[in-house]
């Protein structure tokens, strides 16, 4: 028995066969129920495990149809248009999803019928049955307001007037009944009897291209998957050539025997049909995965989607069969470091234009980076993405904190000249020289209304002692405001 | 690890047995036996004359491309012909606060590489700790210092050293990279001699070098034919037309040790890359003679590039016991700091 807090007052959310027995009811205080019977076992309601459950079932029920919606807090539509004939037609189709639930342990219910209303009624009040196309009025007719989908509400409304029954409703002028209950109802109405469509909104993005694999002995070994997926991926070219595409993101679907999905998804940087490429991305996420696929007594049914597909360019190779393509090689080094390790595990740098360090040079996962032009016919230099702001370009270092070190400057020689030594890391520098400054304000068109504006810094290179460029800079200016706390000091970079 | 001989003295009947076992060494270190051969007192001897082919492993003959010039003749010669074009060669910085001078030692020879390769990517893999401490690369300053483009530069980060190593042994493989650069801190215990050989051999085979940056790194057993250590050296003064200007800081220089090489030469050069030729130049009026040219004003280093790189090769009391320094480098248990 499950209990729920309501207003206040613990009440009986839901309950199995054995409570019904003891003439338990839903809504009933658990303290009454105790007082009944004192042996009953409650256990907290939590919806999110609820949740969590019927999404893992939802998942599951993808083996059937790629078109799965969950419904309400228990129910799940199934789109199975076009899907029957692969099970052997609807009934057996029927059978086999509450036969496989079954076993798993669920008490299901299942109506099949043209209209997603119908099917809603039919599972609820007729049990298992199957509804042929016309037969909905029929069905519908003798049925009890709930079986229509409508609020508490309106249904307490509609039997203060004596309509009882769908076929009451049915049979009522429909103008006084919108004036009076809202559009809702007569929408549910003629969505359940066919006159409206009505579109079940599936989970998940409906793959593009899938091919799958029904497996008489399920699989266990990840070698075993690899080959299915080199097999898979052989069926899926040969669609995606037809069409003209090549692969952007592939999902690899993996149903276990006892109804959980494994779903492991690869991105690729540029368009892809080639299976032994597919193969060895799946093979760098599989190796990354490996200690995370459970596959307990093994997978059944293993499923290969095209999630997104980009327009694939031929590239003619020459006679001699060499031709050798770097920038896809680097692509697909980018795909299997990124298939192993994550999305930013190759990056690249983009220049941006700004004034600040940080800011001048962004970093993005390669996939997601401007693609390099190859360079026709020889080697040509690639071209310059931004020219020159000045002939003399400021100084850079060669490497950059992620973000500017505090550092403590005891002394400058001038108040706003550079240190003369300085502690970072905890270790004491002596200043030998000193370029500078350079002054970086902040970007005042970035900031927002109503922001005090950042601080202006002042860029040192400095070389210590032993001769390492380091580029420091101090933010703010020194004040002569008697409580003006004195400007902090930052090391930002390193020279080469 | 190569095996170590002292063929230092050689008495009249161990001769025999030594020309042999010399040859044997030869054969394992790819090398000439005539290269091994000890020079004789007093005499600075030319050990790499240019027409010397070099034998490589498996006793095929390298053509001398297998050698990429730095430019400096003295270095070249030290390290028997240049920094392999094929291979892993390692780059060692004494503390992590020298990473900028590593990392720019190390981008020199890649702008040297560059120069042949024009256009073709480079990646920089290195450990999340490594980037953490001592910062990523900054794609602004690498170009106005070594022409590398921002679109030419991979970077890559790992969280572990073995995802780093993995990325950097599947890098090393392709040809489509110019160059690879994996940088680590410290000596781990992954990156041991199997490792580094994995990475050689992959280097090798892709005829493609890989750099190797390890800050504050002890000199462990590693397959790299080269080690190199990188300090920071004090810059030159900005040149104007009326002459060095005080207290600026100048091109970049480097503080560069061969801790290993083929040749087993030791040598300490400092280096000041010049950003616009994207050339090396070697400073000469250090404040500290390094490598003193010929103490004997009767007989003068030869002009064209054939000074040793032995540092006081020949002082009357040493007689026939090597000096300190004349041990190979690597042999010396180094300090790293």
């Amino acid at each position: 028995m499950i209990s729920h807090r309501d207003n206040n007052t613990q009440r009986i959310a839901a309950l199995d066969e054995r409570a019904e027995a003891l003439k338990l009811k839903r809504g009933m205080g658990i303290a009454d129920a105790r007082a009944m019977h004192p042996m009953i076992d409650v256990v907290e309601a939590d919806p999110e495990a609820d949740r969590r459950l019927l999404e893992g079932l939802a998942d599951w029920c993808d083996r059937y149809t790629p078109l799965v919606a969950i419904d309400a807090e228990d129910g799940l539509f199934l789109d199975v248009t076009g899907c029957t004939h692969l099970f052997g037609g609807e009934r057996a189709m029927q059978d086999e999803i509450l036969t496989r639930f079954f076993q798993q342990g669920f008490d299901v219910r299942a109506g099949l019928a043209s209209t997603p209303g119908a099917a809603w009624a039919a599972a609820r009040f007729h049990g298992n049955r199957i509804i042929a196309g016309g037969e909905e009025e029929a069905l519908l007719a003798p049925l009890p307001l709930s079986a229509l989908r409508i609020a508490p509400e309106t249904r307490a409304l509609l039997e203060s007037v004596g309509l009882r029954t769908a076929g009451a409703v049915m049979a009522a002028p429909r103008a006084p009944l919108a004036r009076r209950f809202g559009a809702t109802l007569l929408l549910r109405l003629d969505q359940a009897l066919g006159r409206l469509d009505e579109a079940v909104s599936p989970r998940l993005p409906v793959a593009p291209l899938s091919v799958e694999r029904h497996l008489a002995e399920p699989v266990m070994l990840t070698d075993d998957i690899e080959r299915l997926i080199s097999r898979l991926s052989v069926a899926l070219k040969t669609d995606l050539e037809r069409r003209g595409e090549g692969a952007r993101t592939l999902a690899l679907l993996l149903f276990r025997v006892d109804g959980a999905v494994s779903r492991i998804a690869v991105g690729t940087s540029r368009p892809m049909r080639e299976p032994r490429l597919i193969q060895r991305l799946f093979h760098e996420r599989l190796t990354a995965l490996e200690q995370n696929i459970d596959a307990g007594f093994g997978f059944d049914l293993v499923r290969l989607s095209v999630l997104s597909a980009a327009a694939f360019d031929l590239v003619q190779g020459d006679l001699t069969g060499e031709a050798e393509d770097d920038d896809a090689d680097i692509a697909l080094f980018a795909d299997r470091v990124r298939a192993r390790l994550g999305e930013a595990a190759v990056l690249k740098p983009v220049v941006v234009e700004s004034h600040l360090p940080e800011r001048a040079v962004k970093t993005v996962p390669f996939a997601e980076a401007p693609q390099r032009r190859a360079p026709a016919g020889g080697r040509a230099a690639p071209p310059r993405t931004a020219p020159p702001m000045t002939i003399y370009p400021p100084e850079r270092p060669v490497r950059l904190f992620r973000s500017p070190e505090p550092i403590e400057v005891p002394a400058t020689e001038i108040p706003e000249g550079p240190p003369m030594n300085f502690r970072w890391r905890r270790a004491l520098y002596r200043v030998a020289r000193a370029e500078g400054p350079e002054r970086i304000a902040a970007e005042w068109w970035r900031q927002l209304p109503g922001e005090e504006e950042a601080p202006t810094r002042d860029y040192y290179r400095i070389e210590d002692s032993e001769g390492r460029r380091y580029w420091l800079y101090r933010q703010g200016l020194y004040s002569t405001a008697p409580q003006a706390a004195p400007p902090r000091w930052f090391m930002h970079g390193v020279f080469a | 690890m190569l095996p170590e001989v002292n063929v230092m003295a050689i008495s009249a009947v161990a001769r025999d047995t030594v020309f042999a076992l010399r040859r044997q060494i030869a054969k394992i270190e790819g090398t000439l036996p005539e290269r091994l051969e000890a020079p004789a007192a007093g005499v600075p001897a030319d050990v790499t004359g240019p027409d010397r082919t070099i034998i490589r492993r498996g006793l095929a003959v390298a053509s001398p491309d297998a050698f990429m010039h730095t430019g400096i003749e003295r270095f070249d010669t030290a390290l028997g012909g240049g920094l392999p074009r094929a291979a892993l060669s390692e780059i060692h910085g004494l503390e992590t606060r020298d990473a900028g001078a590593v990392a720019g030692f190390a981008l020199s020879l890649v702008s040297l590489i560059l120069k042949e390769k024009q256009g073709l990517p480079i990646l920089w893999v290195g450990t999340s700790e490594i980037f953490h401490e001592a910062g990523l690369p900054y794609a602004r300053g690498l170009h106005a210092l070594f022409g590398i483009e921002p679109e030419q530069l991979l970077f890559s980060e790992a969280p572990k050293l073995l995802d780093a190593l993995w990325i950097a042994e599947e890098a090393a493989r392709m040809t489509a990279f110019a160059a690879v650069i994996l940088e680590i801190r410290g000596s781990p215990r992954l990156l041991d001699l199997t490792a580094t050989r994995r990475l050689h051999a992959r280097a090798q085979s892709a005829n493609r070098p890989v750099l190797l940056l390890r800050q504050a790194g002890e000199a462990d057993p590693t397959a790299a034919p080269v080690r190199l250590i990188v300090s920071a050296a004090p810059a030159a003064s900005r040149e104007t037309v009326a002459g060095p200007l005080a207290g600026s800081i100048g091109r970049p220089a480097f503080k560069v040790d061969i801790g290993k090489s083929r040749t087993a030469l030791p040598g300490q050069f400092t280096l000041e890359w010049n950003p616009n030729e994207h050339a090396f130049a070697e400073r000469t009026e250090n404040p500290v003679a390094v490598v003193p040219a010929s103490q004997r004003g009767a007989d003068p280093a030869p002009a064209s590039g054939a000074i040793l790189a032995f540092p006081a090769l020949a002082t009357p009391a040493s007689g026939d016991q090597p000096s300190r320094q004349q041990h190979p480098a690597h042999r010396s248990p180094r300090r790293a700091g």
